[in-house]
């Protein structure tokens, strides 16, 4: 069964634990949630992952062979693509070559991640925005071009990193009907990162709690609901009454 | 897994969407590069209608800038790289010009360290552009390989380095470059045609890059390195591919400088040259190719009117003349106020194109 993980990865920053002996598994098809409060080390573990970051300890492995040490630009190569907070488009450029980016990335002709580009505009539903100019995008649409994006050249597993954040609850469950569609329709195995809590219980079939650097958690969503250590948690760090959070999202 | 893929909806949108893809980027595209030969083309014409002599000379030094900043913006252009190192390949072009093209009994006696074969050779002088133009290519291929690793502002720095060693080889390396001294003897070419080739080529050497695959990349990844490395962009790669292709270009117009005024010495292509050369692609616009040739236009013809002034306009009885050096103090006024107002440029960036009618 092929797979993508993380085992036993620990990052330390000038001797400040970021990471520690995490193990994180992605299947295939399968959608995954990774939440957790703020600076628990969910953006370390995607960047570890994708090769942004180099672990102290451990190792990121695709299919039981390791991929350590691999420039970000030959593990997206390997088919592991991933999202930014923020959306990190091409500013400058349209919409359509921003997708072709990657399409050329991965090696295929201009005109050809051209044709890809334009399918997946499609495929996503926003065709219509392809000769924008991505800088002058909406914030919803930008994280939709970032999600084709990274589809482009259909990886095996892509890493979502905060896709909804700042979107408005109907805009979310459109967001979640693609994330559905990216795991049964391209058979991606998705790594959801979010910190809308009910997006990921509504969607994920295994999620894992990071906190402080480690898992403190992992389970299908009843047990995460139910789990009093979740619970801890988020009412440790957002005393806020965010506790409604928890409600598994459409 | 690939039966898989293939089975999903994508597959067939892709095959459907085929048709209605956008026409072909060359013939998109390809206006502007047409647009600003006939710019030059028409400039051309214009000075052999006039028939000036001085005037013919200030045109060829107008074309050569253009190869030459044409040639920084398809590295600084597309990579957002400040480069200061550039004119070093500009003289690389010029003395392999000069070793190629200068009469073998005055290269004996003048740079004796030179290889017997080399001394032997005699070139027409654009086959000996194109080697020369050849050689600054290899020459940027082996620096980049360490530079491109660097970014930002260490690699601004690291090209500067490099002009500085360019320039203290070319000065002291007597039996091969005459040293301080002017290699002269090289032969000077007079008409204005070559030079207009060589700024077309260098045009359409530039569109070329820009709408490759490695210059969308290279563009992307200016604008955004982290998101452009997980899109499978290979960043030092890209800029290597860059870098190669605009130290030709610089070696192309150094060649052909060195043509246009017969004497080559290492200090042409030093720090006043770079000066001029980035400050027309900055005033133009770093990161457009219609920029770059704009500025050489505007600047250039800044730049010879303030000239005349320095010289003397006789208006009646008297002549009016300003003082000396009064040419680089404007001309230093003039860019920091264009800068102050488009701090990208006069064209940012954009290319010139026609008006669209209908967009396809």
């Amino acid at each position: 069964m092929s797979h993508l993980s993380a085992e036993n990865v620990s990052v330390a920053f000038a001797g400040l634990k970021a990471l520690s002996a995490v193990d994180l598994q992605i299947m295939p098809g399968r959608i995954s949630g990774l939440i957790g409060p703020n600076g628990a080390g969910k953006t370390t573990l995607v960047n570890v992952l994708t090769g942004f970051q180099t672990p102290t300890e451990g190792a990121v492995k695709l299919d039981g062979e390791a991929l350590t040490g691999l420039k970000p630009h030959l593990v997206r190569r390997r088919g592991i693509a991933r999202t930014f907070q923020g959306g990190r488009l091409f500013r400058d450029l349209p919409v359509v070559d921003n997708l072709e980016v990657t399409g050329v990335g991965l090696g295929m002709s201009r005109r050809a991640a051209i044709a890809e580009a334009e399918a997946m505009l499609d495929w996503i539903g926003i065709a219509s925005l392809g000769s924008r100019i991505a800088g002058t995008l909406p914030y919803t649409d930008e994280r939709r071009v970032a999600i084709g994006r990274a589809l482009m050249g259909r990886p095996a597993y892509i890493l979502l990193d905060e896709p909804a954040a700042g979107m408005s609850g109907p805009e979310s469950k459109e967001l979640s009907a693609l994330i559905r569609r990216i795991a049964t329709d391209l058979g991606c195995g998705v790594l959801l990162i979010e910190h809308n809590v009910g997006l990921v219980l509504g969607l994920c079939e295994h999620i894992v709690v990071l906190d402080s650097g480690a898992i403190i958690e992992e389970g299908s969503p009843v047990s995460i609901r139910g789990s009093e250590k979740v619970r801890h948690a988020y009412m440790g760090t957002t005393a806020d009454a965010d506790l409604p959070v928890l409600e598994v999202m459409e | 897994m690939s039966a898989v893929v293939s089975e999903t909806p994508l597959a067939g949108v892709v095959k459907a969407a085929k048709k209605p893809a956008r026409f072909s980027l060359a013939r998109r595209t390809i206006i502007t590069p047409i647009l600003l030969s006939l710019l030059l083309i028409a400039i051309t014409l214009i000075t052999v209608m006039t028939g000036s002599r001085p005037f013919n000379q200030t045109v060829i030094d107008v074309l050569v800038r253009v190869i030459f900043v044409v040639g920084l913006y398809i590295f600084i252009g597309n990579s957002g790289v400040l480069s200061f190192g550039h004119v070093g390949f500009a003289c690389l072009g010029a003395y392999a010009t000069a070793w190629l093209t200068i009469n073998p009994i005055m290269k004996s006696s003048a740079l004796p360290g030179l290889p017997e074969w080399l001394l032997q050779t005699r070139l027409p002088y654009w086959e000996a552009a194109v080697l020369a133009a050849l050689f600054a290519g290899v020459a940027a291929l082996i620096f980049g390989r360490v530079l491109m690793r660097l970014s930002g502002i260490a690699a601004s720095i690291a090209t500067f380095a490099v002009l500085a060693m360019i320039n203290t080889i070319y000065s002291n390396w007597d039996s091969v470059t005459g040293g301080t001294s002017s290699v002269v003897g090289i032969p000077i070419i007079r008409t204005i045609w070559p030079y207009l080739i060589g700024a077309v080529v260098a045009i359409f050497i530039a569109w070329a890059h820009a709408i490759s695959r490695s210059g969308l990349a290279l563009r992307a990844a200016r604008d955004e390195p982290i998101a452009a490395s997980a899109s499978g962009v290979d960043i030092p790669k890209e800029r290597l591919v860059a870098f190669v292709v605009s130290g030709a270009v610089m070696g192309l117009g150094g060649a052909l400088m060195a043509h246009s005024i017969g004497v080559v010495t290492p200090d042409t292509f030093y720090l006043s040259l770079t000066f001029t050369t980035l400050s027309m692609l900055v005033v133009g616009g770093m990161g457009s190719l219609s920029g770059g040739v704009i500025g050489v236009v505007l600047l250039s013809a800044l730049i010879q009117a303030l000239r005349w002034l320095e010289a003397g306009v006789p208006i009646g009885e008297s002549t009016f003349a300003m003082p000396k050096g009064l040419q680089e103090i404007a001309l230093g006024i003039i860019m920091i106020v264009i800068l102050a107002l488009r701090p990208s440029g006069l064209m940012g960036n954009r290319e010139v194109t026609l008006p669209r009618r209908n967009r396809g």
